[in-house]
């Protein structure tokens, strides 16, 4: 059997504040995986009224050009910054070791994810596309899988009994946004993310250790040193670094854009599994029933 | 801390002298060696009662009943691969805590699958079974993972440990039960399992870096600062420093045993027996009329008679033994106490 391709649905801002009361979780991997592959979207729903979280699974160790206990520390500064950019609630460090994640139990992660899904009462997930093809990062697996598999989990009242005397219900995730980490992976909703590109952008500059969130600033006193300069990076290390981004690290971005007359989008695989006001089975009856 | 007094056991549990073995089996030991591990006396009438052998420290510690309720606010939990093991390890001591004041809980990690007529009737009736263990335990409330019996050398331990640090926090536990994690050769590998688990919940249910998420959703850190290890029998034993006197609560025990009816060598045996020797015009008078007497009796006599014997080396008529580890020194306060003693001026 050949799979159709997908209609694309776009999704645009939408007025006032629609989604007030709701909660999404957006979880990934690395320090700039959101900010990049999803920022647009998280700026815009809360901006709809989502209360949102993040959740970071690995510790980022191998990132920032440091050692290795360095790098974790300013990874983990660094997202507690971008996250408080893009204006989340609160964050979640897991901390597995990156480049490492295939390793872990992937029954444990689940385990936590579920937990914390359930204690923020999460409608929404933002998350690695688990079934993404060509994903070359195993950390971006195993969050992605881990991330799907806590959904299906989270919704039951016979998985992990103890959440429940806790005080923590089963709560069923509705609407998951799966991204994808390169261009080639399936996607079925383009999200407008044109209005909120600014803030994007400043998400990307606080992802110093690894994301190019300061190659502006470096290339900008590189030239200086040989008496150069480029007017783009303006006068300024933060103008320097938002520009660096802009021009050099969005084009994807842009791309994704262009086939629906969008300035700046993000593209998902989005899947809505929230239950329909009314069942099949609902409809059928009231259409068919007889009285005795 | 549950308390005890000194055991002057020395005389009563001599070592093999190369004649003869604490269990009254012959021994070839040379005289010139010193017993490192001891024989128990056995009835032989059940190989899940009491280990083979024993190891004791030199601190041994006799725990009897403490009068009134002196533990009235702490929680312990008993946590058990299998609905038998608490039962008939540890069901004497476990009592004995819950009527001092303690408030109890029962954790069954397994889903007691291997005993049964069926894989599905064997885990129903242990579902229900722990509930009546529980219940004659005194425990306030049963849990159970579920985990596949005999299978659980599979799973993964981390996620195992977490869910335990989960509770132990939810239900502020100050006093843990479990096998020993180093029980020697043990057969069945969920003890194992549970021990390792058991034993790193403990540690790290108290520490702030571990599972913060639970911090975040409300929950406190718990400080697990007792620990009960027991053996399994026969094979298995572990070093022994406490001792408890479970006379008073030897019954409990039994009912506890007798509540469980899918699995182990309690439950409906008495009964059972008592219906197989009517029907051959016989009968053994111990077991009385009818069948919760039967029942009862079958197993205060033939289980926990190797709970007697093992009180005997004692002095005590029933005992239960463990590998405790109380709470730990406050070294900190030792040391501003040596400091504030010996510090003299510059």
């Amino acid at each position: 059997m050949i799979a159709a391709a997908p209609k694309i649905f776009v999704e645009k801002d939408q007025p006032g504040r629609p989604h007030q009361g709701k909660v999404f979780v957006a979880v990934h991997a690395h320090l700039d995986d959101v900010p990049y592959f999803a920022g647009g979207l998280c700026v815009k729903l809360m901006k709809e009224g989502y209360t949102g979280y993040i959740v970071r699974t690995s510790n980022d160790e191998k990132y920032g050009g440091h050692t290795i206990a360095e790098n974790i520390l300013s990874n983990e500064q660094e997202h507690l910054k971008m996250a408080s950019v893009i204006g989340f609630k609160d964050v979640f460090d897991l901390y597995y070791r990156s480049r490492r994640m295939n390793e872990i139990s992937p029954v444990e992660i689940r385990g936590r994810l579920t937990f914390i899904l359930r204690a923020l009462k999460a409608d929404t997930v933002i998350s690695f596309d688990p079934s993404a093809t060509g994903e070359p990062d195993g950390d971006h697996e195993e969050t992605g899988r881990a991330v799907e598999d806590a959904c299906a989990m989270c919704g039951s009242a016979s998985d992990f009994a103890e959440h429940l005397e806790a005080g923590f219900p089963a709560h069923p995730v509705g609407e998951r946004y799966y991204f994808g980490a390169r261009p080639d992976q399936r996607f079925n909703r383009v999200v407008d993310i044109s209005r909120h590109i600014e803030k994007k952008i400043d998400a990307i500059v606080e992802c110093k250790s690894q994301g190019g969130g300061a190659r502006g600033s470096e290339l900008r006193a590189r030239l200086a040193k040989q008496g150069r300069r480029l007017p783009l990076l303006g006068s300024d290390d933060q103008t320097a670094n938002r520009e660096y981004v802009r021009h050099f690290l969005l084009d994807d971005y842009r791309e994704y854009g262009k086939p629906h007359n969008l300035q700046w989008a993000e593209r998902f695989y989005y899947v809505d599994e929230r239950p329909p006001t009314r069942s099949k089975v609902d409809e059928y009856v009231e259409r068919n029933s007889v009285r005795i | 801390m549950a308390g005890g007094m000194a055991a002057g056991f020395a005389g009563a549990l001599k070592p093999a002298s190369g004649a003869e073995a604490g269990n009254g089996s012959h021994s070839d030991l040379p005289s010139k060696f010193t017993p490192t591990a001891y024989s128990l006396p056995s009835s032989k009438y059940s190989p899940f009662t009491t280990p083979d052998y024993y190891t004791y420290a030199d601190d041994l510690i006799i725990e009897r009943n403490h009068p009134g309720k002196p533990y009235q606010g702490k929680v312990l939990a008993a946590i058990e691969a299998h609905s038998d093991d608490i039962p008939l390890f540890a069901g004497g001591t476990v009592a004995k805590l819950i009527d001092e004041g303690y408030t109890g809980y029962l954790i069954r990690v397994s889903n007691d699958e291997a005993a049964g007529k069926t894989l599905g009737y064997g885990v129903v009736q242990n579902e229900k079974d722990i509930q009546g263990a529980a219940k004659a335990l005194g425990c306030k409330k049963a849990y159970s993972f579920y985990y596949r019996n005999h299978r659980m050398d599979d799973n993964a331990v981390i996620e195992i440990r977490a869910r335990l640090i989960f509770l132990f926090r939810l239900l502020q536990v100050n006093t843990v039960f479990a096998m020993d994690p180093y029980d020697h050769y043990d057969e069945n590998p969920d003890h194992l399992v549970v021990g390792k688990a058991v034993e790193g919940a403990c540690w790290m249910s108290g520490g702030g870096k571990e599972y913060p998420e639970h911090y975040k959703a409300g929950l406190k850190p718990a400080s697990v600062r007792e620990k009960y290890y027991h053996a399994r029998s026969p094979q298995g034993h572990n070093l022994v420093n406490r001792i408890v006197d479970i006379n008073s609560y030897i019954d409990h025990k039994v009912r506890t045993n007798v509540a469980n009816t899918g699995k182990g060598p309690a439950g409906t045996v008495g009964s059972r027996l008592r219906n197989e020797l009517a029907k051959q015009g016989k009968k053994l008078p111990f077991l009385g009329d009818d069948d919760e007497t039967a029942n009862f009796q079958y197993v205060k006599r033939f289980l926990m008679d190797d709970f007697h014997l093992m009180g005997q080396q004692f002095g005590l008529e029933y005992a239960e033994a463990f590998r405790y580890i109380g709470p730990q020194p406050n070294y900190r306060e030792n040391i501003r106490r040596f400091v504030d003693e010996h510090a003299v001026p510059l």
